[in-house]
């Protein structure tokens, strides 16, 4: 159980660093294609940590980003919590796969998760975003197996701090 | 619901999950669309400001640290050169402002002439942009000026070439700006050179707004400067806004659209001028309804015989061919009237 105390730590802290990432000021250029550091740490906890795998805490994370970001509130939110209802419903079977096919998995969920923006900017009649929109699940997915690493190595090293 | 804990069962029962996954969905419609038609989710936005506001000072914090201590290190004698063209440029200003002055004089001196009511002098204060980047759609920008420092939402923001936005959410220490080219902004303007009077929308796209419901037959070209109009009465009269583009008339449609590119552009400076409210609300009924008064004036003039359609009346250059696409365009600006008084 002292395993799961000393995640929380990492959980909140990951979670509170994608947040602020994703308001991190980018040149111009690459402000459409920011990765999504969010999504990525919500695919990191559910695989490999088995935490955020309720729908509850993916919605109020979505709300939160909705509120940072300015953009109509609930529009993360619906994205995050089909994204946290796949995410569980394949988890058994994601979690087997090989690494490059996980990362193809996690390119599908992020085109999916652009794929429902779309939808409600488009309903919202905001206008068909720039290209380069679409490369960011390319750079999300660029930047997953650091990602994966680095949270994996913070973890072990956190439990065998923890662990005598 | 399933505890937390349950980590070795193979996912809980689908049904359960999907129907909670329903209800989220719903829920977060109900959300989206309660943010975009009605707007009292406003209320709780501003209390989430509380929330989101020291985040986002969080995340501005290194850039000005770094940006005081290259300050710090930059070397004498470069800042004297800085200070040397900084009183140049006060001397150029100043010689400016004395000619101003004398015109301001003049101007006063003509407006007592005519009898016409005094020009207010506008407050402002002066903002940086903040360096948050929100997402790519909303184009709107937050500044270091907030609540604190007297702002409320609807004021007129400027930098020095022109019109940029207006307030949106005013927070504590911050703000968020709205720019005029998103696609929710409408502004009404006042071509320069014809005085011709319309709406500019925001387009969703960088640098571009749109003039969409023109006569045909409109005297416009591409390079005319577009004023606001200070009808409405949130913008003052007479601030640049854009140069229009190009101008379209297309086959088939009622009405020919026109493109403007802003003069005011955020992304080039970082320094924005946040200008005081011209007039409250009250001043802009008072204004409406004396624009209805007046219109209603000169169509009784026009047409002494009435009981016949206003719209009808309204005054235009007949033309022949197209006169049907001509008639709406014309009625626009009085349905707006005519319908508030029936």
């Amino acid at each position: 159980m002292s395993a799961r105390d000393s995640d929380q730590v990492l959980l909140l802290v990951s979670l509170a660093a994608a947040l602020l990432l994703t308001l991190m000021p980018m040149p111009e250029a690459l402000q459409a294609a920011r990765p999504h550091w969010l999504v990525l740490v919500i695919i990191y906890w559910n695989l490999e940590g088995g935490r955020m795998r309720l729908l509850g805490p993916c919605f109020l994370l979505g709300l939160m980003l909705d509120l940072l970001s300015g953009t109509l509130l609930g529009q993360h939110a619906l994205a995050l919590v089909i994204l946290c209802y796949l995410l569980e419903r394949f988890r058994a079977r994601i979690r087997f796969f090989p690494p490059w096919q996980q990362a193809a998995v996690v390119l599908a969920l992020l085109v999916n998760d652009r794929i429902i923006h779309l939808w409600v900017v488009g309903l919202a009649g905001e206008g068909w975003p720039h290209w380069s929109w679409w490369l960011s699940p390319l750079i999300s997915v660029a930047l997953w197996p650091w990602l994966f690493l680095l949270l994996d190595a913070l973890r072990r090293r956190q439990r065998v701090r923890k662990s005598p | 619901m399933n505890a937390p804990g349950s980590r070795f069962e193979f996912g809980p029962d689908l049904a359960g999950r999907t129907s909670r996954l329903m209800f989220y969905v719903l829920l977060a419609i109900i959300l989206m669309s309660l943010d975009f038609r009605e707007r009292w989710v406003d209320q709780a936005r501003a209390s989430a400001g509380l929330v989101t506001e020291p985040l986002m000072l969080l995340i501005e914090w290194p850039y000005q640290t770094g940006a005081r201590l290259g300050e710090g290190l930059r070397a004498h004698r470069q800042l004297l050169a800085e200070a040397r063209a900084l009183r140049l440029d006060l001397a150029r200003v100043s010689a400016d402002l004395l000619v101003l002055e004398e015109l301001q004089r003049e101007n006063a001196e003509l407006r007592e002439l005519v009898d016409a009511g005094q020009r207010v002098d506008i407050g402002s204060v002066a903002a940086e942009i903040r360096r948050v980047d929100l997402n790519p759609f909303s184009h709107r920008v937050l500044i270091n000026r907030g609540r604190r420092d007297g702002l409320v939402s609807g004021q007129p923001v400027v930098d020095t070439r022109g019109l940029v936005g207006q307030l949106d959410e005013v927070f504590l220490h911050s703000a968020r700006v709205i720019l005029l080219t998103d696609p929710d902004h409408a502004l009404p303007v006042r071509i320069e050179r014809t005085g011709l009077r319309t709406i500019a929308y925001g387009s969703g796209l960088n640098a571009q707004l749109r003039l969409t419901d023109l006569p045909m037959n409109v005297d416009l070209e591409p390079g005319d400067i577009v004023l606001t109009s200070g009808l409405g009465g949130v913008f003052p009269a007479g601030l640049p806004v854009a140069r229009v583009g190009s101008v379209e008339r297309p086959v088939g449609e009622a009405f020919a659209r026109a493109e403007l590119r802003p003069l005011g552009r955020p992304d080039r400076s970082r320094y924005l001028l946040v200008l005081d409210r011209v007039s409250g609300p009250e001043d802009a009924q008072e204004l409406t309804e004396e624009l209805q008064e007046a219109l209603r004036e000169e169509l009784l003039e026009e047409q002494p015989s009435t009981d016949e359609d206003p719209a009808d009346s309204a005054p235009t250059e007949p033309d022949e061919l197209d006169e049907e696409f001509d008639e709406p365009a014309a009625a626009a600006p009085a349905p707006d009237p005519s319908g508030q008084q029936s």
